[in-house]
């Protein structure tokens, strides 16, 4: 879209702040016109006009009512009035004078009084300057204005009129009208009136050669526009401005300037000022139109316009007619009774433009708010009831619009806008056009995005040709086809226009069809006589025009990448050998195809993949051995390296190992090994034998790999030495020995800690005496082991060097488990025999013993102080041997706990400082105790055993059993014969009321249990009798008495035989304690104790006795018995013995023993 | 947006083989239980916002604080529910229908803006031939019923074209879609009393639904008094 005019915009105070820079795009429908467009602060007062020069003379310009004193004056002010209009901008001077018509008359008519008064030209001054003379005000001046005179003073009228249509700059002389009164003054004397004559002559010679000149009638013609009729277009917010001019009586065309004014609101409130140029003809309606920023709903807005001739066919100076009356365009009428409206409708903008929104209310009362996309917006106040936004550089939001919508508070009113915003029209991109079989040009592009709305197309594109002018609308955004109609044309210049509601976009190219061929894709490419090493391709391709070739290139691609390239000049088809190819490769092929000529652009591709045949392996296969000794007979494993892609030259098949004895004149052994291995076990004997290795595929075995292997295996005594690891791996270097090596293999584990190990070895020429042996699978803290080998001549392997060492030593992460032994009060020795330094993640440098007591606080000697992780302090000794792995601690403390660790330790750092173990010092004398006590408990128990064993004769010779009274023979001697009246009484039948222990000393002497008296003190010369006293206190005579002797114990009791019955009155046992002294108590101490049968003893039996000797467990030495005397002991046994009258008594028979104390005196009771 | 969009897609696939079930057979189903109960089902999903409004407010930016509440049904665009059920089952069907015809017409124009409305209308379609199927159903039993005039539906009184003014074209457009919704619940809950209705009879008169047996043809006819309740020989 291109702009019909080119305006220079003033801008009016009221512009200025709040809506910027107004715009006046050409309508459509009128062709493009240049003007100047001067302008002036349309909000002032005085307008445009002063702006734009017309000043206030100007004012008067168009009265045309200016005083005539002379020439002079004349001619000094001939080029004022090309200070009105100077060219196509307007200078921004202040305005110096006002607009107004009134005052621009005033100040004319106080000039001409002044003048009148005077007799003199006037001056110049800053408000009222000298009239400026326009042409038509000259008496030769043709131009075609309308001239009036209000004011009055010597004034020159001249009217002209065109007829016919407008004459090139040249009047007829103008004529005086008959009214019109001399210029000269009257009242002069002759002289003067003889310069008048001459001066009146020479200007009237002065117009006639003007009006010879222009041969235009002399009359003046109205030109101020006319019939201005204002209409508002609400859709695209125009004004648009029809009026009308007269008609042009001496001129076809005539080329006229219009100035025209627009206010706002109110007519003194100018807005914008601006020139409009055109070519008015014979039938002089115009139309022009001004776009507004403010939408035209919301203010009033007043046009007025003057006009001037602006054709080079009449000469200078040129003056503006009137100002024609003030039009309204009023949109408010047009509206409805709503309470508010929002303007504009529906607007259609691009993205970052600026965008003024207006609302008017109906009733100034309300209070109204609005909001776009949600959020309140406040603007600025036009009038009592209209405000305006004004939005800066709007954005995309959606393609359904911003939504701008207003609401009167307290009332269910909301109107609102939809504001479209385009996304900006880009320029396209990439635009080119080519041609494939010079019949049709293909013209492509890039179209950008896509600024289509709803209910709005998308941008469209045009190509034009310039060379042939001819135009096409494309059907598609990105690509148009010109149809070639002959071969006539070579050159074409195209210019694609995008263009949509909102511009266009264009972008051009110029070319030659011929530098612009891009052939079509070639077609039938095949590949024959495909071979291990060779193949040939051929394609075609569609032939463009006659003459021309095709430069085709040919491409080989391996694996995605291209191998060989070659370049083919072709007219139709194509053909090409490809050689040094590798067998059983897969490769493609890919050709395409350019003009040869002017080279533009490859054509498609067109590939196909082949795959060349098998070859035999190239390459011997890479073989290393193990040797190692099985149940005696030497087993060698072979291992090689699969043969890589490029060697094998197909798929291998199988390997074939040939075992050769080199010692014996023997058969050849031939082993076939599947594909998939890639090693194999052969059993020997102590011969040596010549292997040969080879891998066969569908066409041959490879070379063959040969390696002489023996049952000795030859010095393996080889001292180990260490080797650094680095990142790139681990420099291996070795000392040739024999001179006469063909080559050196070093051999390794990738994975020495597992099983199988993955032996890997590295070929070296005979000249190599060093290697960097790498892999991925080195890791950190893992011990490597290195065999250097010498390959003889006669393809022996001879161990030459051991390496070991770490990629990266690390730390021990393990202590060894140390063993105490030794433990003295003052040392103990710690060993850790089993901790092998060989599987460590560093080379054990040697050993850290840590030792800590709470008890020393002082290190001993070869210890030093240390501190450990937790802050703690300890003692430690270094111990620089890897191979000591044993360590005394000695000079500690007997009885002592001391704390101990071991740790190794290797370039890295040491092991964990955690565990420490804890060993306690014994007593000095505690070893000494120990050899006596434990040969004496060794006795003691000697003796138990003997003494458990030889239990029976124990007892028969220290305490043999008392015999039953019962049972024995004496008792039925005594009832049958000597004394009838004698009985044997059942306990249960006495009743005891007390015991009563009798030590019966020579004298007699009775000693009580419990007497206060000591026993130690007692005589004990004769054995002890126990007394059974009857309970009764009232007992007094001799009472039945049981004494109970004791013969075994008391050997001089029996020996005396004196067990006699003694009648104990209580009188007789003074001095008796309290407890005993109690019938009760003394009951109750022995109920457990003693074995008491009274109740069956009759009382008047008093003649019998039972004396008992009282024996006490602890002590069976009888010998002790005087100096213990019998007390009543718990749990102490008693010996029941018969009694038998004085003089009887015989000791029992041995086999009645055993019933003296299990003899039941009743049925319910047991005595013992 | 998402999840919306993917229910959106569930809801229209379900319609939309609701509805290629009753296409497809090309003939009307004499079941009026599978009828009543798939138009009830079509009601209530056609009642649901996030099928047409609720997509149609975001594209259109109207999901702003202040514009919301403006999106209200005009009053009388629609059939109120009151007016629905004081019909009778024909006449509810016929203004059921002929309201339907011109939402489809006006859902037409809004395809411009939401694509998401021509699968409405596909739905729409579908349910307006089921409405057929069950006017067909009752006309069998109801030869005597006096005519009875269909409500004005939404051509009568919704704006009969959009205005030119895109932003009231948009609030327009909401208020009808939020009328349209509201209808199709109001609807919903008449096909709902129409089968509580026929169950409520079924209890009472505790037989098998004859009519389920001989078809359409022995239905009895409704009268004004026993709208919303068939009876006789309708099934039950």
């Amino acid at each position: 879209m291109s702009f019909a005019q080119t305006f220079s915009f003033g801008e009016s105070r009221d512009s200025v702040s709040r809506f910027g820079t107004t715009s006046c795009p050409a309508r459509p429908h009128r062709p493009p016109r240049s003007l100047g467009c001067p302008l002036g602060p349309a909000g002032w007062p005085a307008g445009a006009a002063a702006r734009t020069g017309a000043r206030c003379p100007a004012g008067r310009v168009f009265g045309f009512h200016f005083s005539f004193p002379g020439l002079a004056h004349f001619l000094s002010h001939r080029t004022a009035p090309g200070r009105g209009v100077q060219g196509p901008h307007l200078s921004r001077v202040p305005p110096a004078f006002p607009v107004d018509p009134k005052e621009a008359n005033s100040c004319g008519s106080r000039r001409a009084k002044r003048a009148q008064r005077d007799g003199k030209l006037q001056k110049s001054s800053a408000l009222c300057p000298p009239p400026r003379l326009s042409r038509n005000s000259r008496p030769w001046a043709r131009a075609p204005q309308l001239i009036h005179s209000p004011g009055a003073g010597p004034a020159l009228h001249v009217h002209t009129r065109v007829r016919g249509g407008l004459a090139p700059a040249a009047a007829a002389p103008p004529k005086s009208r008959p009214g019109s009164r001399s210029p000269l003054p009257a009242g002069k004397p002759e002289p003067m009136a003889l310069f008048a004559v001459f001066q009146t002559s020479f200007l009237l010679a002065l117009l006639s050669l003007r009006a010879y000149q222009s041969e235009v009638l002399v009359e003046p013609l109205p030109l101020t526009p006319e019939s201005l009729n204002v209409s508002i277009d609400s859709a695209h917010q125009y004004l648009n401005l029809q009026w009308s001019v007269h008609s042009l009586a001496y001129y076809q065309e005539l080329k006229m300037l219009f100035q025209i004014q627009i206010s706002r609101m109110k007519t003194s409130n100018v807005i914008w000022v601006g020139n409009y140029s055109t070519v008015v003809k014979r039938d002089p309606v115009l139309h022009w139109s001004w776009k507004s920023e403010l939408p035209l709903e919301c203010a009033t807005h007043f046009v007025r316009m003057r006009s001037r001739v602006d054709d080079a066919k009449i000469p200078e100076p040129r003056f503006w007619s009137n100002w024609s009356s003030w039009k309204e365009a009023d949109a408010q009428k047009s509206l409805g009774r709503d309470p508010l409206f929002l303007f504009p409708k529906d607007k259609l903008v691009e993205e970052g433009s600026n965008v003024t929104i207006c609302y008017m209310s109906r009733n100034q009362q309300d209070n109204i708010s609005c909001y776009l996309e949600g959020q309140q917006i406040h603007g600025e106040q036009l009038d009592s009831n209209v405000s305006a936004f004004k939005l800066n550089k709007v954005s995309f939001i959606r393609k359904t619009g911003t939504n701008i919508f207003c609401k009167v508070d307290q009332k269910d009113v909301i109107k609102g806008i939809v504001l479209f915003v385009s996304k900006v029209l880009e320029e396209p991109k990439d635009f080119s056009c080519e041609t494939q079989d010079f019949k049709t040009l293909t013209c492509t592009w890039d179209p950008g995005t896509d600024t289509s709305l709803p209910k709005r197309s998308s941008q469209s594109y045009t190509l034009f040709e310039s060379f042939s002018g001819k135009k096409i609308l494309c059907e598609h955004k990105n690509s148009c086809n010109w149809q070639v109609d002959s071969d006539s044309q070579e050159m074409y210049n195209f210019t694609l226009v995008a263009e949509n509601a909102l511009g266009n976009r264009s972008v051009s190219v110029l070319f030659s069809l011929t530098h612009r061929v891009h052939p079509k894709t070639p077609y039938n490419l095949f590949l024959k006589n495909v071979s291990g090493t060779k193949a040939t391709v051929t394609w075609k391709v569609h032939p463009i025009g006659n003459y021309s070739t095709l430069l085709c290139q040919l491409d080989l691609l391996g694996e995605g990448n291209v191998i060989q390239q070659h370049n083919v000049s072709i007219k139709e088809n194509g053909e090409y050998l490809l050689s040094e190819l590798e067998p059983d490769t897969e490769y493609m092929a890919r050709v395409r195809c350019a003009d040869a000529n002017h080279f533009w652009k490859w054509s498609g591709s067109i590939s196909q993949k082949f795959i060349t045949a098998e070859a035999a392996p190239s390459e011997a296969l890479d073989v290393w051995r193990n040797v190692k000794s099985v149940s005696g007979r030497p087993t060698v494993t072979l291992f090689w390296k699969p043969l890589s892609k490029l060697h094998a030259n197909g798929k291998i098949l199988s390997y074939n190992v040939t075992v050769e004895n080199l010692d014996r004149l023997s058969g050849l052994e031939v082993h076939s090994v599947p594909a998939t291995a890639n090693g194999t076990e052969l059993t020997l004997d102590q011969d040596s034998y010549q292997i040969h290795v080879t891998a066969l595929n569908s066409a041959g075995p490879s070379p063959a790999s040969v390696i002489v292997v023996s049952g000795d295996p030859g010095n393996e005594e080889v001292e180990e030495e260490r080797v650094n690891g680095t990142e790139d791996g681990f420099s291996v270097s070795w000392k040739p020995q024999s001179g006469k090596a063909i080559g050196y293999v070093v051999e390794w584990c990738d994975h020495p800690q597992d099983l199988p190990c993955d032996l890997q070895w590295k070929n070296l020429s005979s000249n190599t005496t060093s290697t960097v042996i790498s892999s991925g699978a080195f890791r950190p803290g893992v011990r490597y082991n290195f065999r250097i080998y010498e390959i003889s001549t006669e393809r022996m392997a001879y161990l030459l060097e051991k390496k070991a060492g770490y990629l990266k030593e690390l730390a021990p992460s393990d202590n060894p488990q140390v063993v105490v032994s030794n433990l003295t009060s003052h040392s103990f020795t710690l060993s850790w025999k089993d901790y092998s330094t060989d599987s460590q993640p560093g080379f054990i440098q040697g050993y850290y013993v840590y030792l800590r007591s709470k008890a020393e606080k002082e290190c001993h000697p070869g210890f030093k102080k240390a501190t450990l992780p937790d802050k703690s302090a300890c003692c430690q000794h270094r111990i620089d041997n890897p191979e000591q792995k044993t360590f005394v601690m000695e000079n500690l403390q007997p009885e002592s706990v001391y704390e101990f660790l071991v740790t190794p330790y290797t370039s890295a750092g040491s092991g964990p400082l955690d565990a420490f173990t804890k060993v306690t010092t014994p007593d000095e004398y505690s070893h000494i105790l120990i050899r006596i006590i434990l040969p004496m408990i060794v006795c003691v128990l000697l003796i138990m055993i003997t003494c458990y064993l030889k239990s029976q004769w124990m007892k028969e010779k220290c305490y043999p059993d008392i015999p039953d009274p019962y049972k024995s023979n004496v008792l039925s001697l005594i009832k049958s014969k000597e004394n009838p009246h004698l009985t044997i009484m059942n306990v249960s039948d006495c009743v005891p009321d007390a015991i009563e222990v009798i030590h019966k000393p020579e004298g007699s002497k009775i000693q009580f249990l419990g007497a206060s008296k000591s026993l130690t003190e007692t005589e004990f010369t004769k054995p002890a009798y126990l007394y059974l006293l009857p309970a009764e206190k009232n007992y007094s005579g001799p009472g039945p008495c049981i004494c109970f002797e004791n013969l075994t114990y008391n050997e001089a009791a029996a020996d005396s035989g004196s067990c006699g019955h003694f009648p104990v009155t209580p009188e007789a046992l003074p001095g008796q304690p309290g407890p005993l002294t109690s019938p009760e108590n003394l009951l109750k101490a022995l109920e457990k104790n003693y074995m008491n049968s009274l109740g069956e003893t009759a009382a008047g039996e008093a003649s019998l006795n039972y004396v008992s000797q009282l024996a006490s467990q602890m002590s069976g030495d009888k010998d002790s018995l005087p100096a213990n005397p019998p007390e009543p002991v718990l749990c102490s046994e008693y010996k029941m013995q018969m009694a038998i009258p004085l003089g009887l008594a015989s000791p029992p028979p041995a086999e009645n023993s055993g019933l003296s104390s299990t003899t039941p005196l009743d049925q319910s009771e047991h005595y013992r | 947006m998402r999840p919306q969009l993917v229910q959106r897609t569930l809801l229209s696939l379900v319609l939309g083989l609701l509805f290629l079930s009753t296409a497809a057979t090309g003939k009307c189903s004499g079941k009026y239980h599978e009828l009543l109960q798939q138009l009830q089902s079509q009601a209530d999903l056609m009642q649901d916002t996030s099928t047409l409004l609720d997509p149609y407010i975001h594209f259109q930016g109207l999901d702003q604080a202040g514009l919301k509440e403006h999106c209200k049904e005009s009053p009388g665009a629609f059939p109120s529910e009151d007016t629905l059920r004081g019909l009778s089952q024909r006449g509810f069907l016929r203004t059921l229908n002929a309201t339907l015809g011109h939402v489809l017409h006006r859902l037409t124009a809004l395809q411009q803006d939401l694509t998401i409305a021509q699968d409405q209308g596909r739905n729409i379609r579908g349910f307006r031939s089921n409405i057929h199927c069950m006017s067909q159903l009752l006309r069998g039993s109801s030869e005597v019923e006096t005519a009875e005039p269909t409500q004005p539906g939404p051509e009568a009184t919704l704006p009969p074209t959009p205005s030119s003014d895109t932003f009231q074209h948009k609030l327009q457009g909401c208020r009808f879609l939020r009328g349209y919704h509201r209808f199709m619940h109001s609807a919903g809950q008449v096909f709902k009393e129409w089968a509580d209705s026929r169950s409520q009879s079924r209890s009472r008169r505790h037989r098998p639904p004859r009519a389920l047996q001989r078809g359409a043809r022995r239905m009895r006819p409704f009268r004004r008094d026993e709208r919303l309740m068939p009876r006789g020989q309708l099934p039950r």
